[in-house]
């Protein structure tokens, strides 16, 4: 790097890291040292090739969302994520507090889906990304996004059956037949 | 078209979750430009050695190691040269691979000075033989010698007056060299019998209040690069010749340049490079600058640098998407091999390297992420863990650097 380089690169840095960073905590289902290590890692490749890339933080955070699904190819058949320990099912009688404990309900189960399932949420509902985006930041055909986001969905409801009373009443609040899932979405 | 309810609730949870996340750390540019700019080249001895003769060491491979960082007992069986202890973290007992071994590590932490200024505190474990362990020394810069019988080391603050040459089995300090400029930093000659030594007119780790520089809004003490050129120093003699070198660039490039730059031999001992600013410069044994050797066109900014027999170079991670990082033909720059590395570090032999990564096979979850020492193989998609993960606990330091040596 030249020293204008390295100047936009520190900048690039100083301006982007938080947000980076918030990206990467989700993708890794709440682990801030995995988190760091991640960004830190794809920090890394975007220095060495910094003179060649048009848009940085475009870059950074394709290698964020592709380092999980690489690994996920490795792998080959997952085992399931135990990060977090199945939650007891919160007493509450308001529906203020029932949709606050929805959601720490729902952020201990994240930690249980597939790195890939993970990464697609987030992308499609944190960053709110189009299906056709997320096609493309990970390299693989929109039906395979929507797939993974509709198991990814079902999931999560086995795995928090408190959420299944939001469920309006004509969808099944016990995905059992996957493929009638799909078919309502 | 309508979100359901439990879209909606997985975005507020989402938005929730990251509004809680604090920021990243002011100095993470500092270290990934540290990471990829600095070259601590470990050299062996290699040229014109035959391959180490490989006597029988009793190894521990490790079976399916639970990648959610506890491991299991390693397990002991007969194989040919691997010492790994998957179930360590920072290592007790000597890693080893090939031809090469772990000879000591360090940890860093940032001192706060009385007055404002702040060290960049190395605290080094150096691998005893009589022992089997890595113990805590004092010195403030180690490196170690091929055949891991000595080690030239600094005592603190750097830079040092004088440099020790160590005997690893009892620890002490079997003489002081005195040096004619105060040194920073060492890196042993491929043959073991030169160091060169960088030369600094301040610490180059400590970072100074009235120097500050703004970081995320934050005001911190700053660098104030004050290298002033090499020395290399003749073992037997005990004599050196010292030159002033400057940094390369203009006066605007000296305020982005790292304090500590240290100089490193290039592959054959013949010269010595350093990367200033992103730009390696390359100096004969004299001071004077010269271009870039032919042998070294293809080197990169990745630690392993060349293979024992010259013919291969440890590179970057590849542009794929996965865990895995090349092997650089040094003569035409082509990719020959892919090996399943975050990061390569050295090489054990003329096809294996260490790397930090992460087993495709053993991680998942909190694992994945985490790295730890592996030896990694060109044409094998699988690693063997060589050390437990870098994380941190109340018993022992989160993140180590190891410095490797060969072993004979």
């Amino acid at each position: 790097m030249d020293a204008d380089q390295q100047t936009a690169f520190r900048e690039f840095v100083r301006d982007r890291s938080s947000a980076l960073l918030r990206t990467a905590v989700l993708l890794s289902g709440g682990d801030r040292h995995a988190a760091e290590d991640l960004l830190q890692n794809a920090l890394v490749k975007a220095a060495g090739r910094w003179h060649r890339i048009e848009e940085p933080e475009a870059y950074v955070r394709q290698i964020l969302y592709r380092q999980q699904i690489g690994r996920w190819r490795l792998k080959g058949r997952r085992r399931e994520l135990s990060v977090a320990e199945p939650p007891e099912r919160p007493a509450s009688t308001q529906s203020g507090t029932e949709a606050a404990e929805s959601r720490i309900v729902l952020r201990a189960v994240l930690g249980r889906l597939t790195a890939r399932q993970r990464t697609v949420l987030v992308l499609r509902y944190f960053e709110d990304l189009p299906e056709a985006r997320v096609a493309q930041q990970l390299g693989c055909s929109v039906g395979t996004v929507r797939s993974t986001t509709h198991r990814a969905l079902a999931r999560l409801r086995v795995l928090a059956p408190e959420l299944a009373p939001l469920e309006r009443p004509e969808e099944p609040a016990a995905p059992t037949a996957p493929s009638h899932l799909e078919a309502t979405r | 078209m309508n979100s359901t309810p439990t879209e909606d609730l997985l975005r507020v949870s989402l938005q929730e979750e990251a509004a809680e996340v604090a920021p990243a750390a002011p100095d993470l540019a500092d270290r990934v430009l540290r990471a990829g700019a600095r070259r601590r080249t470990r050299r062996f001895v290699g040229a014109g050695a035959a391959v180490a003769v490989v006597t029988a060491l009793a190894i521990l491979v490790p079976q399916a190691v639970n990648g959610g960082g506890g491991a299991g007992p390693a397990q002991v069986a007969e194989r040919m040269d691997v010492v790994g202890h998957p179930d360590q973290s920072p290592p007790r007992e000597l890693i080893a691979a090939g031809g090469t071994a772990v000879a000591a590590w360090y940890t860093t932490d940032w001192v706060e000075q009385p007055g404002g200024d702040r060290i960049l505190t190395s605290t080094y474990h150096l691998y005893n033989p009589t022992t089997g362990r890595y113990g805590q020394v004092p010195w403030a810069f180690v490196a170690v010698a091929p055949g891991m019988r000595t080690a030239a080391v600094l005592e603190g603050e750097l830079p040092a007056r004088r440099i020790g040459v160590v005997d690893l089995a009892s620890g002490k300090v079997q003489r002081w060299i005195p040096v004619d400029r105060p040194v920073g930093g060492l890196e042993y000659a491929p043959d073991g019998k030169r160091l060169l030594a960088t030369t600094y007119a301040k610490n180059p780790d400590r970072t100074f209040k009235d120097k500050p520089r703004s970081v995320n809004d934050e005001v911190l003490p700053g660098p104030d690069p004050s290298r002033t050129g090499f020395g290399v120093v003749d073992l037997g003699s005990g004599k050196g010749s010292w030159h002033d070198v400057g940094y390369a660039g203009s006066e605007m490039d000296r305020a982005l340049v790292n304090s500590r730059e240290d100089f490193g031999w290039t592959h054959d001992g013949r010269q010595v490079h350093t990367t200033d600013v992103g730009t390696t410069s390359y100096y004969d044994l004299s001071g004077a600058k010269t271009s870039t050797p032919a042998a070294e066109r293809h080197v990169g900014y990745v630690i392993a640098g060349f293979s024992p027999n010259g013919k291969l170079i440890g590179g970057p991670m590849t542009d794929s998407g996965r865990i895995e990082s090349a092997v650089i033909d040094p003569v035409t720059g082509e990719t020959k091999a892919v090996v399943p590395g975050q990061q390569l570090l050295a090489w054990a032999d003329n096809r294996r390297l260490f790397a930090w990564g992460c087993d495709p096979a053993a991680c998942s979850g909190k694992g994945e992420f985490r790295n730890r020492l592996l030896l990694v193989e060109i044409g094998k998609d699988s690693a063997v863990p060589l050390s437990n993960f870098r994380k941190p606990n109340d018993a022992a330091p989160g993140r180590w650097t190891p410095v490797f040596a060969s072993r004979h």
